[in-house]
């Protein structure tokens, strides 16, 4: 029939008139975006800094946070202004936005984000602010260790500004039911979650569902807690060690018991909450303020004490999140400027009890409205010390980590472990794998 | 009546003619535009050729650069050919998303073009509150995925989510659907089946209503039965919007990121990895972008081959 080649032939040449006009335009479009410079506009020779933020709590913290930047009145006029940005696609947010010139010149994102970016060239070193915290007294009211993470060879990639922690909390009214002791280790974890199980509670709640990282998390707490860890201190990936073996295998022991909550693998944050709420959550990983989080502060949900591995180690593991520059900034002074006002007004952020993190400076660790909640000072006292980065066993932060954190391999690993699909060794060895694939060379 | 009669009747039916109709074939008109109309339709057309060029060539051809060559979001990289292609193809994991894609597709197509027809077919039936029948049909289409995905979680997640606590009660064990890797596959097809039926009851309620009911009644008369007037002249006649609504049907299931993403994130295990959830995971995730645009082209141009046999499909139906 004439009308199949009668559509041919029009179809073959719009084909070609498009793929040629799209190709001329490709390098204009490419020039336009890397001409525009967005940065500045306004608020004096200063410029308006642009600082962008995450949703790190409710959205009061949001609206908190606004105010404190908008607050800055910086040399020559410079101003800040606020935009929130939310965590679904934030990598893609940064990237495009960055590709583009028309990013932040300082935001808080990622744990990592900052060495992905760093290796790009788009991050400004913050030496100058730890200078300026020095000459004012911030600096010596960080809490110990929290600082060294950042510095690279070439600076200080970032300042944190808050600590997102993982600690084990338990529900105390269902140990008492359960008539069990609290865990002091790994065997007498393993008794209190048989003992909790026989009263309808969970002794090791996790959850590996869309978009919940707490499984990932309490594998490699379990690693670090035995002096393990996905490095060694040299950064090379070790993840085959003896002390992650043990740890994954006495994971599987918990999973097999029945302490790991069957549909664990597919629950969102939401449903893990759901169960810590409804008390069928005895015991179990989770960050600061869990009370707060799940909705009961009848104070039945406590922190717990550090457990101890078989070979006498006791660690957990922190993701100190912070606050970074880039380089395309109306002005860098400006930005260390604001940098160093928002860190001298957080304090206000955890006296309106806005946060579900710890915080980086001492002081504010003494506040009233943080210190007089028992939770956040046992915290404090024994979990930050024993805190260890996703660095371990290592302990520099790099790019690499953000291939870790929250990464296909690593997701797979803790869904195929709390499921109780593999041996210790193969799942080992398959994460090792996978995140060999996708490491920078 | 003879066979030959009620052939004949069908026959004119599922053209579309309404008994004695005169059976001409809309115009095959050929209109010849003078220079100067080619000219004015040419220039109008431009900034839209432009626009479209624009908005669909150029990141096209990003996406081509960024498949074939090292970088990241932000730095192109260095060209490495076919490379990101070929550690596509060897990996287990993409084979494992695309028949977990092929499987979710082919539910998701025939399952909610079966939804669809049977309730577009009721609907044309008196039924009492058919007005207010209708629009609760189109709810699972209006309400936005991630509001119907949450509610889905609630449904199915925990054990003491009210489904499984149904089965629990009914005496059928306690199923995890969302834990187990079979369950929760079918879990998201079901789920996609839900979320469609709709789009698809409409497109068949639309073309069922441009058939002239009098070509049943010249069927009926002839003598053929329910399931012959179904078959020879429902069908037929509902061919081309059901070949679209394939089509349109398929390009949702290939691409369909929410619906898999926020009810089970593609786990438990990859158990419902897509292809399109991979590719997401492997550049935002993994910060892999070369491979992850690479499994876009695939996906793309498995589509395109998909769309180009159905649309032929669709010509053929004219045709007859």
């Amino acid at each position: 029939m004439n009308a199949t080649s009668e559509q041919r032939s029009p179809f073959s040449r719009r084909g070609f008139l498009g793929l040629t006009a799209a190709a001329a335009a490709a390098p204009l479009l490419a020039a336009c975006g890397g001409g525009s410079a967005s940065q500045g506009g306004g608020g004096g020779a200063g410029g308006t800094v642009k600082f962008w933020d995450m949703p790190w709590a409710t959205p009061a913290y949001n609206d908190a946070a606004k105010g404190i930047a908008e607050g800055f009145n910086g040399a020559n006029g410079a101003k800040a202004s606020y935009q929130i940005i939310q965590w679904n696609n934030f990598y893609q947010t940064f990237s495009s936005a960055i590709a583009s010139k028309t990013g932040p010149a300082v935001s808080t994102g990622g744990g990592f984000q900052a060495f992905q970016f760093e290796q790009q060239g788009q991050i400004a070193y913050a030496d100058k602010v730890i200078e300026k915290l020095k000459s004012n007294g911030q600096f010596d009211d960080f809490l110990p260790g929290v600082l060294d993470p950042f510095k690279s060879d070439k600076g200080y990639v970032a300042v944190p500004w808050q600590l997102d922690m993982r600690v084990f909390w338990y529900r105390k009214s269902l140990f008492e039911k359960a008539n069990v002791a609290l865990p002091t280790d790994w065997p007498s974890l393993l008794e209190a979650g048989k003992a909790l199980k026989k009263v309808g509670a969970f002794g090791f709640t996790t959850g590996a569902g869309a978009g919940n990282n707490y499984a990932n998390h309490s594998m490699i707490m379990m690693m670090v807690n035995n002096g393990g860890g996905v490095w060694n201190k040299d950064g090379e990936l070790d993840l085959m060690n003896d002390r992650n073996v043990e740890a994954m295998e006495f994971v599987l022991e918990l999973v097999s018991n029945g302490i790991v909550d069957p549909a664990a693998v597919s629950y969102t944050t939401d449903n893990m909450s759901a169960q810590w709420k409804d008390g069928k959550a005895g015991y179990g990983l989770f960050q600061v303020n869990v009370p707060q989080r799940v909705g009961d502060t009848s104070g039945d949900l406590l922190v717990a004490d550090p457990i101890k591995g078989p070979h006498g180690d006791k660690a957990t593991i922190v993701f100190p999140n912070n606050i970074m520059m880039y380089t395309n900034t109306p002005s860098q002074e400006a930005s260390e400027e604001f940098l160093v006002y928002y860190l001298g007004q957080l304090k206000q952020l955890w006296q309106k009890k806005l946060m579900s993190a710890l915080p980086v400076f001492k002081s504010i660790t003494e506040i009233p409205e943080f210190a007089n909640d028992p939770n956040n000072v046992k915290i404090v006292k024994d979990w930050q010390p024993i805190a260890k980065t996703f660095a371990a066993q290592g302990n520099k932060l790099n790019a690499n980590l953000a291939a870790l954190d929250g990464g296909q391999a690593l997701n797979q690993f803790s869904q195929t472990i709390i499921t109780g699909k593999s041996d210790a060794k193969t799942a080992l060895q398959t994460f090792q794998s996978g995140l060999e694939s996708v490491l920078k060379k | 009546m003879s066979s030959t009669t009620t052939q004949s009747g069908l026959g004119r039916a599922r053209r579309g003619l309404a008994p004695g109709g005169s059976g001409t074939a809309p115009g095959k008109r050929k209109s010849k535009l003078s220079a100067q109309a080619t000219r004015t339709f040419f220039w109008l057309l431009l900034p839209s050729v432009v626009l479209l060029v624009l908005i669909h060539g150029y990141p096209l051809i990003y996406a081509a650069v960024q498949a074939t060559h090292d970088g990241n979001l932000l730095q192109t990289g260095n060209f490495v050919g076919g490379q990101n292609f070929a550690t596509v193809l060897t990996s287990p994991a993409f084979w494992k998303a695309a028949q977990f894609t092929l499987w979710f597709t082919i539910v998701g197509v025939f399952g909610s073009w079966l939804v669809g027809l049977g309730l577009a077919l009721l609907l044309r039936t008196k039924i009492p509150a058919g007005g207010t029948f209708k629009v609760l049909l189109l709810l699972p289409w209006v309400v936005p995925i991630v509001v119907s995905s949450t509610a889905w979680n609630w449904l199915v997640a925990t054990p003491d989510s009210l489904i499984p606590s149904l089965f629990r009660n009914l005496g059928m064990g306690t199923p995890l659907f969302l834990a187990d890797p079979n369950l929760a596959s079918i879990t998201v097809m079901v789920f996609k089946v839900w979320v469609s039926f709709p789009f698809m009851m409409m497109m068949i309620s639309a073309a069922l209503a441009s058939v002239d009911t009098t070509v049943y009644e010249a069927a009926s008369m002839d003598g053929a039965s329910r399931w012959q007037q179904f078959t020879q002249i429902t069908l037929p006649l509902i061919a081309r919007s059901t070949y679209i609504s394939w089509i349109l049907m398929t390009i949702f299931c290939v691409n369909d990121f929410p619906t898999i993403y926020l009810l089970t994130g593609g786990g438990p295990v990859n158990a419902t990895t897509s292809l399109v959830v991979l590719a997401y995971r492997t550049v935002f995730q993994d910060f892999a972008t070369g491979p992850g645009v690479a499994i876009a082209f695939l996906m793309t141009m498995t589509l395109v081959v998909i769309s180009v046999i159905l649309y032929r499909q669709i010509r053929k139906s004219s045709v007859e």
